[in-house]
């Protein structure tokens, strides 16, 4: 179903070629460029703070600051292998969906928020057994911050995931049209990219 | 499926939402984004008013060298409110919100931005924004500056609670303003308008959004230290504790430095649309414009710490920031000179908006070259925190912004209202403006060459005539803005109908009635050249392209 769109300005120079009618639809689909943007945007936030602790690292004689202990870096990794394993399975989950396997869909999806709780458990079991404290010591205030703000936005997915399961339970999603949980996946992945880059900015560097 | 069907379905678009009935969706929660932009325009506008009055009461207090008008705690209070309100609430707002929205979209031929309830949302994130900077009042207000560095900002008390709030608001609603135009100028442009096609304002819309969306979250970051610092006592800026106030330099002005182009890119676009108009020739250079903006953009995200010079970063850091810093003069010279060529050799019909811009383009470049200056490290150790920051700040911010700003407020006002407004008074407000705007900042380089500080309550003796005179001017030019209010109310009730095109511009807005219709465009125009070709037939699709562009005022 290709056509020919004289009537988009073709005969004036620069047309824009052959448009199928989902074509013609697709571009005046803006929702996924915007939340793109959104993402975009949000990792400014992060990127902001990255440079922040980097910062004032580089105006530490050691780090972290002498008296201050390192976050236990296997209890980190623990929790970057679950969610890595999230964003897995939250891709799988996607994938299913998109088959018409509803089921495959619903149990995978089951299974990322389960992992992601459990990052957000192991954050909080780290949270209440550090040395370090928010207020104590320029390394605590970049942790404390970027790992704070980092476990938010888990929550903040958990939270939109669950909500898509619902929705999708209640049949919002068809394997056609699915913008919301292409969102969430995107958005979990974002996630899931954070950690490395806080892992390896707190843990080993 | 033919071409027909393609036909068909551009010019049936299904309208994007149904136009309001009741009151309270048609001008309070409104999705339009014409009633948003003028929404905008109304906070925006009385914000800068507020903002004035602060200002008019720093310029009280400095008539005299111990003036006892207002208390040192009450007159830093002023400067902070006077600096924040304008930049955050003031032009911002104006210069985004209220243009952006009501003039991009109809450039482009589109219906609404991409997301109209966003666009909503982002409004009214603005109206609290203010009631929460100025309920600080009541609290114990900030007084730390625009800038509020710490540690200063973070002993001065709960101010600065309330100051990150709300700016950390309105922020939020420029940020999602900035993502729904960039999505709309990429998604939403009407059939046939390449990249290469948009008027010059789309441009500006488009590299300011990209700036925004950058930048604003890098503030809010920025503000969320200070916040947390205070509310928390986290130690981000605490040397006992292995923080470093320098930090909050480099955050602020990673952000705030990109802030003034975002203040004084859509004002480029602004000016690029207007001079075409009046000089009745195609702009000079459309595509140099466009990619300067765009050069400039990237640039300012590269000379942050030419606000540091004199926060001991070393010669190896400032000397490259000096260097990047005298570059942006390039695209921008490149811009001027455009502007100028395009007047150059035309018959320019001198109404009040014309008037207006060739006051911004005088009085911007001066403000350009004091930048320069102040960008040369050696200067800037004198320079830096004296009125001569002042005065150059004032050049391209109200000189520059300002300007362009009212500009396109006599420019557009027909289109928004339907109404002309009266040119005679125009042109009086602008010869007022323009002679009381410099003789109130131009002695500012003088005093601050001299070396009065800024933000300081009393001053040397020495310098009271040149400050008497400053003030004075001030409280004129001041009251030269009257005859822009009685302007607006006289046009609104007496004005006369302004037909679709009264200036006899080509861009897409001036195609349609005035005020538009709700849904702009009834069919989809399609486009097929830039808008600024005068003297050859209008490049729009039927039924726009038989709009008359004789100039009928
Ligand atoms: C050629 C372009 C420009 C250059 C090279 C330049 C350079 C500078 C420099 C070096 C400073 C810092 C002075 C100091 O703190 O000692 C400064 C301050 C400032 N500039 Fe510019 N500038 C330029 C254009 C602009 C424009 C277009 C705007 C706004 C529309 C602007 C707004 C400001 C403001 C608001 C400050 C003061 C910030 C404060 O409160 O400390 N400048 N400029
Ligand atoms: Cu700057």
């Amino acid at each position: 179903m290709t056509v020919h769109t004289e009537a988009l300005g073709h005969e004036h120079g620069h047309g824009h070629g052959i448009m199928t009618q989902e074509e013609y639809i697709e571009q005046r689909d803006t929702r996924f460029l915007g939340f793109l943007l959104f993402l975009f945007t949000d990792s400014i936030f992060f990127t902001a703070y990255i440079f922040a602790a980097l910062y004032l690292r580089s105006a530490a004689p050691v780090w972290p600051p002498v008296g201050v202990e390192r976050p236990d870096v296997n209890l980190g990794a623990v929790n970057a292998i679950l969610l890595f394993g999230s964003g897995i399975t939250a891709h799988y989950a996607m994938h299913r969906l998109k088959e018409s396997r509803i089921a495959g869909y619903i149990w995978f999806t089951i299974a990322t928020i389960i992992l992601g709780s459990l990052f957000l458990g192991g954050q909080a079991y780290e949270y209440a057994h550090i040395h370090a404290t928010w207020s104590g010591s320029s390394f605590g205030a970049a942790f404390f911050t970027l790992t704070g703000l980092h476990g938010f936005h888990v929550f903040v997915g958990v939270i939109y995931l669950i909500v898509t399961l619902l929705q999708s339970l209640g049949g919002t999603y068809t394997p056609e049209r699915h913008f919301g949980l292409t969102a969430a996946t995107l958005y979990w992945h974002f996630v899931d990219v954070i950690w490395v880059v806080l892992f390896f900015l707190f843990y080993i560097y | 499926m033919s071409t027909d069907t393609i036909e068909i379905l551009r010019r049936t678009e299904a309208p994007i939402h149904p136009a309001p009935e009741s009151f309270v969706r048609k001008y309070i929660f409104s999705i339009d984004h014409k009633v948003i932009g003028v929404q905008y325009f109304i906070v925006s506008g009385l914000m800068i008013l507020l903002s004035g009055l602060f200002a008019e009461a720093i310029r009280v207090q400095l008539t005299a060298p111990h003036n006892t008008f207002l208390t040192p705690q009450q007159f830093d209070e002023a400067f902070t409110f006077h600096g924040t309100l304008m930049v955050w609430f003031g032009a911002i707002p104006m210069v985004t919100g209220a243009f952006g929205n009501f003039v991009m979209p109809l450039q482009i031929g589109a219906r609404d931005v991409a997301f109209p309830w966003l666009n909503m949302f982002s409004f009214w994130t603005f109206p609290p924004a203010v009631l929460i900077l100025l309920s600080s009042l009541a609290f114990g207000a900030p007084n730390s500056g625009w800038t509020e560095y710490p540690p200063v900002s973070l002993q001065a008390g709960v101010g600065i609670v309330f100051w990150t709030t709300a700016v950390f608001t309105v922020g939020i609603g420029a940020t999602l303003t900035a993502l729904n135009f960039l999505t709309t100028v990429i998604k939403m442009r009407a059939p046939g308008m390449t990249f290469t096609r948009m008027p010059l304002f789309v441009w500006a819309s488009a590299v300011t959004a990209v700036l925004s969306l950058v930048a604003t979250t890098a503030l809010a970051s920025a503000l969320g230290s200070l916040f947390l610092s205070h509310v928390f006592n986290v130690p981000f800026y605490d040397p006992s504790r292995g923080g470093t106030v320098v930090l909050f330099q480099h955050m602020f002005w990673f952000y705030s430095h990109p802030a003034v182009y975002i203040l004084i890119i859509p004002v480029f676009g602004i000016v690029s649309e207007i001079i075409p108009t009046f000089a009745r020739k195609p702009i000079f250079g459309y595509k140099l414009i466009a990619f300067s903006t765009v050069s400039i953009a990237l640039l300012s995200f590269m000379v942050w710490a030419h606000h540091m010079f004199t926060s001991g970063l070393g010669p190896w850091v400032t000397l490259p920031f000096m260097i990047l810093s005298m570059l942006i003069a390039v695209p921008t010279g490149i811009k001027i000179f455009s502007w100028t060529a395009t007047l150059f050799g035309s018959n320019l019909r001198l109404t009040t908006a014309m008037l207006f811009v060739l006051g911004f383009l005088s009085t911007f470049t001066i403000g350009g070259i004091t930048g320069i200056m102040l960008a040369s490290v050696p200067v800037d150790w004198h320079e830096h925190a004296t009125y001569f920051l002042v005065a150059h700040i004032h050049y391209v911010l109200f000189g520059g912004t300002l300007m362009g700003v009212i500009g396109g407020v006599y420019y557009w006002w027909p289109k928004v209202t339907g109404r002309l407004m009266s040119e005679s008074l125009g042109k009086w407000h602008f010869w007022l403006t323009f002679i009381f705007f410099n003789a109130t900042f131009l002695p500012m380089h003088f005093v601050g060459l001299l070396g009065m500080p800024r933000r300081v309550a009393y001053y040397d003796p020495a310098f009271q005539g040149l400050n008497l005179f400053i003030s004075i001017s001030a409280f004129l030019l001041a009251g030269s803005f009257l005859l822009l209010f009685v302007n607006a109310f006289w046009s609104l009730k007496k004005g006369a109908a302004a037909g679709p095109n009264p200036w006899g511009a080509r861009t897409l807005e001036w195609m349609i009635p005035s005020p538009p219709p709700y849904y702009n465009f009834k069919e989809t125009p399609e486009v097929y050249a830039t808008p600024y070709g005068y003297g050859e037939p209008l490049p729009y699709s039927a039924p726009y392209n038989s709009v008359s562009t004789t100039p009928t005022y």
